[in-house]
């Protein structure tokens, strides 16, 4: 039976430990200069006033500014639940490649780890987490819960993924979107490559279903910056038959022109939809850039 | 397109090696299951095109460089390039040849004009800062500057000025000297070429030699390029004086010599009538026809005599209307001396006539006064008895004659030693009245004056001679070296051995009396010339039992001739022959001429003229160191002027001069206004017109490793190429260079490596 420790080292849990001893003091509010204190639980957030309609409830009329102004104003506040974060992780093919840097972990199994964490953290907040993996369509759905043991259902479905397929992030995306209905927070954990613009449009759905979105773009430092020498015998991961020899040192400034043609455009489209888009690279350990990365979102906050 | 190493050109092939490198990477390339595909798609499709035609392009240049390589090593010369002129500093040493076979007028101009122009075009063409030596070959190698020199105008101009003329070229020589000549200059190129008509007696020496020129070549730390530049085409129907031949005996005014002049026609056709002209002093004084038989030699005699004493030069010259001017006349110097005074010291006298020691000696000295013949005699004689002979000065006198002299006093014992040492010359016979004692103790032992001690009388007195009875002996007649002598090589001059001796004495050489007295080695010693006093005394004549009979040996400046036998009919018939006279002539008149220094020289060989007739005469011998130099102007054939500054020898004054390599009449004067004649002849075996044969002339070219080029243009033409090529080796390299380079920069550019 899968468990946690399968896939996260003691030391990686330590490392969230810690984290989570951050998050809860921001929590309860001990860093008040930088965090305002979110109240757990139920939402008491005030958003705005508006005026009475008939039909509203009367306990939400605000009485103190009805006594200033001699008018009803109902009081309304945001909704806030307990966070519901899916995470969407991507198993397709390309996801398989392990370059000599990796420390012998696939692309898959870096994302995989990622995962994890993300589940084990969120958990630990009490928040509610669901899976979703996928390659050209969704081929496993875990639903968010906020049960501790909910971590072994996630831990089991990652366990059985493995890559293959193709990618297509547009349909599938396009695809879920229409299934995540309560929003919610939803983490991409993929390489992202395919069409950048239907990936685009179809994270522009997400974001217009009001999910809150980040993705963790994962890179093999192969990919960065083609090492690669001799003569090479490109062959697909996702398609059998689509193989390129090639001397890579010839098309090596041509390819990194095209990678970072491509990062940009993720990265402008992210930026335009205020989607984090955080790039992983296999050789650094996933926990630490998960670290990073938290502690970017918090600073944001 | 040609190739200094050609077995280097085949390295070439190694553009295979990059070919086969890409095409084994191709085929061993590394398999990656790649997941950023529709990147590197992308890539792949939009340069596919481009990443072929820069593969290729890479590839094309990866392979130009190991062949631009193998071109480099493999010295390309380009053939045809005019484009380039060799500027670098050569080291240029040309050996032109100065013979008078040069003179040859062949197409229209001299061969030496040919060469001249030759050296002049090669000269000039030579870049800045070339090193240029001219060596004359003709005679002896003579270098036109003593040291190489770098203005090549002034060579040019030199050379232009440069008269041919001289004697035949040893090329063996020739060509060590511009070795060395051409180890000693700066430049690294090395050239040398030989400016030459290539006549084969010139080169016999030399393909001798061929190995040790090469080795000379080896041992130099530059090889230099060995150049052969023939001139002139082969011509025949030459016809030249090839030798002068007289009798080197001294002659008087009146005498007639025999002249013989060899004549050799190189034609193939014989030439009738061909004018021989003799000039005296440059006075025509004979003309006679002469018929030449085709390629042969004629030989003629021509009577000379003169009227006058002195130094002479006889012309002979044939009115030929050859090729080659220069071998039509041959010149030769003869001094006529005045008389020579000849003092018989008589040991023996008589009152009657023929009875005395000297007497049969006076008559054969002088027979025309005896005969009361209008012809003068060249010797005047003049006899005086043992005791009255210290009454004389010796230095009167050019011979002293001893016949049987008992014995001398210290006192002329002396006086005869600085005579002979002063350059005088004595002849002493025995006798039977010599005492051999005192002669070995005084003479031989204390003063060294004779070569030979006198042993034990041979041979029985007072008998009958007669052949049967074999105590007579005879002289032995062979071939004679000593000049007084070869004389009589010829049978027509008579009979030396006519003569029979019936007593003598024994001579015995100071330093090998044993060997002359024991029997079994005197066989061994019949040869006329011996050594036995060092190189200093020869037998000039034995007799048929291997005695000596006539040794002579040189004395200070002087000479000694010793005869075993008596002057008169006591102990021998030798008065009585026919022969006498010739014989003692000869003697007594080669002994006097061997005492002055040839007329007739070889080319180089020093003139040498002795000053001492007049002023010697009663002056103290002591003072002769201290009399002042004189000086003596010389006309050389060219007619430059020089004068020579006389050096003290003994009692003469010595004017030498070196001078002497052009062939010609150098004329001496001294100070009394005389002047002396030399002639200064060279070998004539340059006449043979024939030039080198083109199989023999590209055969000596193999032996030496030299190039063989036809004109100076064609010099030119080749040693461009030389030239050329080493400059299309380095402009190879500098391709090389910049292909490597390009190959850098377009792998960079291609790649666009960026880590």
């Amino acid at each position: 039976m899968p468990h946690v420790s399968d896939v996260l080292s003691g030391r990686d849990i330590g490392k969230f430990a810690n984290l989570q001893l951050l998050a809860k003091q921001v929590v309860e509010g001990f860093c008040n200069g930088l965090h305002r204190s979110p109240h757990k639980g139920f939402s008491v957030e005030f958003k705005e006033h508006r005026q009475y309609v008939p039909g509203d409830e009367i306990r939400n009329i605000d009485w103190k500014l009805y006594g200033k102004t001699d008018r009803l104003f109902i009081r309304e506040y945001e909704e806030e639940t307990n966070l519901r974060a899916t995470i969407l992780l991507d198993s397709s093919g390309s996801m398989a490649y392990s370059g000599s840097r990796s420390n012998g972990l696939t692309k898959h199994d870096y994302a995989v780890r990622t995962a994890a964490c993300l589940a084990y953290m969120l958990l630990q907040q009490q928040d509610s987490v669901g899976l979703v993996t996928f390659d050209t369509k969704v081929t496993s759905y875990v639903p968010p819960r906020a049960r501790p043991k909910h971590l072994q259902a996630i831990v089991n479905q990652l366990d059985k993924t493995r890559p293959a397929n193709e990618t297509e992030l547009g349909d599938v995306f396009h695809e879920l979107a229409n299934k995540i209905q309560r929003r919610g927070l939803v983490i991409v954990i993929s390489d992202l490559f395919g069409d950048v613009d239907r990936l685009l449009k179809a994270l522009a759905h997400f974001r217009h279903s009001r999910h809150e979105m980040m993705i963790f773009q994962i890179w093999d430092p192969d990919e960065l910056d083609f090492p690669f020498r001799q003569w090479t015998q490109f062959s697909s991961l996702e398609t059998a038959n689509r193989q390129h020899l090639v001397d890579p040192a010839q098309i090596r400034k041509a390819y990194l022109e095209k990678l970072q043609q491509f990062r940009e455009k993720l990265t402008s489209g992210c930026s335009r939809h205020r989607i984090n888009l955080v790039p992983m690279t296999t050789d650094q350990p996933y926990a630490d850039a998960l670290a990073a990365y938290l502690s970017v979102r918090r600073k944001s906050r | 397109m040609i190739f200094g190493n050609p077995a280097l050109a085949w390295g070439a092939l190694a553009f295979s090696i990059p070919l086969i490198l890409h095409i084994l990477n191709r085929s061993r390339f590394r398999q990656v299951e790649w997941g950023a595909m529709h990147l590197l798609e992308s890539v792949v499709k939009v340069n596919h095109k481009r990443l072929r035609i820069e593969q290729l392009i890479l590839l094309l240049v990866r392979c130009a460089i190991p062949a631009l390589l193998a071109m480099c090593l493999a010295r390309p010369i380009l053939t045809g390039a005019q484009m380039l002129t060799g500027d670098a500093p050569v080291s240029l040493v040309i050996l032109l040849d100065t013979s008078y076979s040069m003179d040859t007028a062949s197409s229209g101009v001299p061969r030496f004009q040919q060469a001249v122009d030759a050296a002049c075009d090669i000269i000039e063409s030579t870049g800045r800062g070339s090193e240029v030596a001219v060596i004359q070959t003709g005679g002896s190698p003579t270098p036109v500057f003593d040291e190489p020199v770098f203005d090549a105008t002034a060579v040019v101009r030199r050379l232009k000025s440069l008269q041919g003329g001289y004697g035949a070229s040893d090329m063996q020589q020739s060509l060590e000297v511009g070795l060395a000549a051409l180890a000693n200059m700066s430049p690294v190129r090395k050239e040398l070429v030989v400016i030459s008509d290539f006549q084969p007696a010139d080169w016999n020496g030399a393909t001798n030699a061929a190995d040790l020129i090469q080795q000379q070549i080896a041992a130099m730390p530059l090889k230099p390029e060995v150049t052969l530049l023939p001139v002139g085409n082969p011509v025949t129907g030459n016809l030249s004086i090839e030798s002068l031949q007289f009798s080197n005996r001294p002659i008087g005014v009146g005498q007639e010599i025999a002249v013989r002049a060899g004549i050799r026609n190189f034609d193939a056709s014989s030439s009738s009538n061909v004018r021989l002209s003799l000039k005296i002093d440059g006075v025509e004084q004979s003309v006679t026809q002469v018929a030449l038989s085709p390629n042969s030699l004629t030989q003629t005699l021509l009577p000379v005599s003169f009227d006058q004493t002195g130094s002479h030069v006889i012309d002979v010259q044939l009115a030929a209307d050859d090729v080659l001017e220069t071998d039509d006349r041959y010149s030769a110097a003869i001094t006529v001396w005045d008389n020579i005074n000849v003092l018989l010291v008589d040991g023996d006298p008589s009152s009657q006539p023929l009875k005395g020691e000297t007497d049969f000696l006076a008559v054969a000295l002088t027979p025309y006064s005896l005969g009361r013949l209008k012809l003068s005699d060249l010797v005047r004689t003049e006899t005086v008895t043992a005791s009255k002979m210290s009454a004389k000065s010796f230095n009167d006198y050019q011979v002293i004659v001893l016949a049987n002299v008992p014995r001398l006093s210290d006192a002329e014992v002396a006086a005869l030693k600085e005579y002979v040492s002063g350059g005088g010359a004595l002849f002493v016979a025995a006798g039977n009245r010599i005492d051999p004692k005192w002669y070995n103790a005084k003479l031989v032992t204390e003063n060294g004056l004779l070569p030979c001690e006198f042993g034990l009388p041979r041979g029985k007195p007072d008998e009958q001679v007669s052949d049967e009875q074999g105590h007579a002996t005879r002289l032995v007649v062979q071939h004679f070296d000593h000049p007084a002598l070869q004389f009589f090589n010829d049978p027509a001059n008579g009979d030396l051995s006519s003569a029979e001796f019936t007593q003598w004495y024994e001579l015995l050489p100071v330093d090998d009396r044993s060997a002359v007295q024991s029997p079994g080695n005197s066989e061994q010693d019949t040869t006329s010339k011996q050594s036995i006093r060092g190189a200093n005394a020869t037998i000039v004549a034995r007799l048929d039992n291997g005695d000596p009979l006539l040794v002579q040996h040189s004395f200070g400046d002087g000479i000694v001739m010793q005869f075993a036998s008596s002057c008169d009919t006591d102990w021998s018939n030798l008065p009585m022959r026919p022969v006498f006279v010739p014989l003692m002539q000869q003697l007594i008149t080669t002994m006097a001429a061997e005492l002055s220094p040839p007329r007739n020289i070889d080319t180089g060989a020093a003139a040498v003229v002795l000053l001492d007739d007049v002023q010697q005469a009663g002056e103290d011998p002591t003072e002769a160191s201290a009399r002042s130099s004189q000086t003596v102007t010389v006309v050389a054939p060219d007619g430059s002027r020089r004068n020579i500054k006389t050096l003290p020898l003994k009692r003469k004054q010595v004017a030498k001069f070196d001078g002497t390599q052009r062939p010609g009449v150098y004329t001496m004067t001294g100070p009394d206004g005389q002047p002396v004649h030399f002639v200064a002849s060279t070998s004539r075996q340059e006449s043979d017109l024939t030039t080198m044969e083109e199989v023999r002339l590209s055969g000596l070219a193999e032996e030496l490793n030299a190039q063989l080029v036809k004109s100076s243009d064609d010099y030119l033409e080749q040693d461009r190429l030389r030239r050329n090529g080493r400059e299309i080796w380095k402009y190879v390299l500098a391709a090389l260079l910049l292909f490597m380079f390009l190959e850098l920069v377009l792998q960079q550019r291609f790649s666009r490596v960026r880590i």
